[in-house]
């Protein structure tokens, strides 16, 4: 059943985790490529880390776009279908959704892997200069980790129902309204603040995503 | 204090009618006439004038603080620990638990010196966290809310230690900090061990890398006059500090032709300008990697470090540090530098538990996920 399932899900999703493998590759070589060069002036280390920094940005931008993308290929097909298929298998629905899950988090390996050869091909080949360190199997497992967190997210949420996605909506409007009000009455109150405390730092859910990616640092 | 002298001058200036020097003879076009050995004079007595009511400014000045000091010092608490003398007003604030976690931390630092705390006192000015009121700010002590807890009020007293102000030199050296006790040594360490990495200084690289002189250079106690020249060796080093690090400040005045020809790649206009620069301001380490060098020159030299480190303020900064030390300034850089090394700082990356937490929210959100009810509303 599993492998059928991962076929299916292969099929449809294969274009995105191919070009996400592709991307994952490239993007720590990119990121190193002034430090290919065998010169190690005191400029280099810094033209180095900032070259690093703002490629770094992209790791997360392709996690999360990784995740939502294979997540939503998840579910269109059930959801074309009106779950018709899924409901006419001999399986709980519980067992059903685990395998979905399964068969996309499977196959995001493969971008994950993608990334850890480019960043190991990336410190093995370039020049670092003495008092930096590459991280590279660092740098892949952060990176791993917030694809299956950004997939888990959009899994969840696709998975949901209209009345589910109403709730969501529902509450974030809630929050919107108690701040407008909170403006109005001239109250000392942030939500925006420290929603965003509460999820983007640690242990927030989406805290993987924030902070600096750097294949190579101090 | 400063703004009270001024005020005081502008008082008497304005008010100064039995100023005779105030009556300017001017030229017809409405300037003040020097032209003649008489005006001259004349704009002399006038100086002299105006340069003894600055004295009698100040002296007013220095009578209003001391009065302020006595009338703040009059109605308050004294709390003593050790020689750690602190005044202030009725309030909750727990002072003389924080004098206690602060006063070893002080001793141990300065020492013999620290005795002199005794007849400097702090002057701290507790006031009401909820009071609405706008209070005036107190001339003299500092105001702190007295809902502070211990560990922060012996921040507040570790990071004001009314001691008296070591010379200029030191004082320059430092980045016109003063010697305090360090808060947070493996930190600070940590920083300079970054700045020793990423400084664009071929200086800084060799200490890095083991050089002792280097290490003597990027710190600013070498010897050598041309002390610029050694931290940034090479033309694009020093085209690199000058355009990307002080391009912003150099770029007007008459330091704008030189600024771009320095960017053009003239050499000479880029040690020009330079050497034109107060040298605190192209140094590769900041003030911060001076500080740990005291701090651990402090450490090793014993209680009596801090008294030989200010004894002899004339002498050059590496030998005030080596006496403090009691050690060569070489042994102490070395010493400096391997302290600095392996204070290397963790990568950011993930915290320890940040896997952990990863995966949690991601069985948090499959857990939704199964628990979701399409098939049943479909």
């Amino acid at each position: 059943m599993f492998g059928v399932m991962l076929y299916g899900q292969w099929k449809w999703s294969r274009l995105i985790i191919v070009l996400a493998t592709v991307a994952g590759f490239a993007l720590p070589i990119i990121s190193v490529q002034g430090a290919a060069q065998s010169e190690l002036s005191p400029l280099r280390v810094e033209e180095l880390l900032d070259a690093v920094q703002k490629w770094g940005v992209l790791y997360p931008v392709l996690a999360a776009a990784l995740g939502l993308l294979v997540a939503i290929t998840t579910w269109a097909p059930d959801h074309r279908g009106r779950h018709v298929h899924a409901l006419s298998l001999p399986l709980p629905r519980w067992r059903y959704v685990l395998l979905r899950f399964s068969s996309g988090a499977v196959l995001l390996a493969a971008p994950a892997l993608a990334v850890l050869a480019g960043s190991l091909l990336a410190t093995g080949t370039a020049t670092i200069p003495p008092g930096l360190q590459g991280y590279p199997v660092a740098l892949a497992l952060r990176f791993a980790l917030a694809v299956v967190v950004a997939y888990a997210v959009f899994f969840a949420v696709s998975a949901g129902t209209a009345r589910t996605a109403g709730v969501i909506l529902g509450l974030i409007g809630g929050v919107i309204l108690v701040q407008i009000i909170a403006n109005v009455a001239n109250l000392n109150l942030d939500l925006f603040d420290r929603l965003q405390i509460l999820v983007l730092n640690w242990p927030g859910p989406l805290a993987i995503f924030t902070g600096r990616w750097m294949l190579i640092d101090v | 204090m400063c703004r009270s002298r001024w005020l005081l001058l502008l008082v008497l200036v304005v008010g100064g009618g039995q100023l005779r020097g105030q009556e300017l003879e001017r030229s017809p076009s409405g300037t003040p006439s020097v032209g003649s050995g008489e005006g001259l004079a004349r704009l002399r007595a006038r100086a002299d004038s105006l340069a003894h009511e600055w004295r009698r400014a100040n002296a007013f000045a220095d009578l209003v603080d001391s009065l302020e000091r006595a009338r703040v010092i009059a109605a308050k608490d004294t709390i003593r620990v050790g020689a750690l003398t602190i005044i202030t007003n009725p309030s909750p604030l727990p002072l003389r638990e924080a004098a206690a976690r602060a006063w070893p931390i002080i001793d141990n630092f300065y020492g013999s010196e620290a005795r002199s705390l005794a007849g400097r006192p702090y002057i701290i000015v507790a006031v009401d966290p909820d009071t609405t009121v706008e209070r005036p700010a107190p001339r003299s002590g500092i105001a702190v809310l007295w809902d502070v807890d211990v560990a922060s009020l012996t921040f507040l007293l570790l990071t004001s230690v009314p001691i008296a102000q070591p010379d200029a030199t030191l004082r320059n050296w430092l980045g016109g900090g003063s010697v305090r006790p360090s808060l947070g040594p493996e930190r600070e360490r940590a920083s300079v061990f970054v700045q020793l990495v990423t400084a664009p200084s071929q200086a800084t690289r060799d200490c890095f890398l083991g050089d002792t002189g280097s290490c003597r250079d990027a710190l600013d106690i070498g010897d050598s006059p041309d002390v610029v020249l050694r931290w940034y060796r090479s033309p694009e080093q020093r085209r690199a500090v000058v355009t990307r690090s002080l391009g912003g400040y150099l770029d007007r005045g008459p330091q704008q032709q030189p600024l771009q020809s320095c960017a053009a790649g003239s050499d000479s206009s880029c040690i020009e300008l330079l050497q034109s620069i107060p040298r605190s301001a192209v140094q590769p380490l900041a003030g911060g990697a001076r500080e740990t060098l005291v701090n651990l020159a402090l450490r090793l030299g014993g209680r009596e470090a801090y008294h030989r480190l200010i004894a002899s303020p004339d002498a050059p900064v590496s030998t005030r540090l080596a006496a403090a030390a009691g050690m060569s300034i070489d042994s102490l850089a070395a010493r400096w530098r391997s302290e600095i090394l392996g204070s290397r700082p963790t990568p950011v990356s993930l915290p320890p538990r940040g896997p952990w937490i990863a995966l949690g929210w991601v069985a948090f959100f499959t857990a939704c996920g199964l628990r979701s009810s399409r098939w049943r509303v479909s």
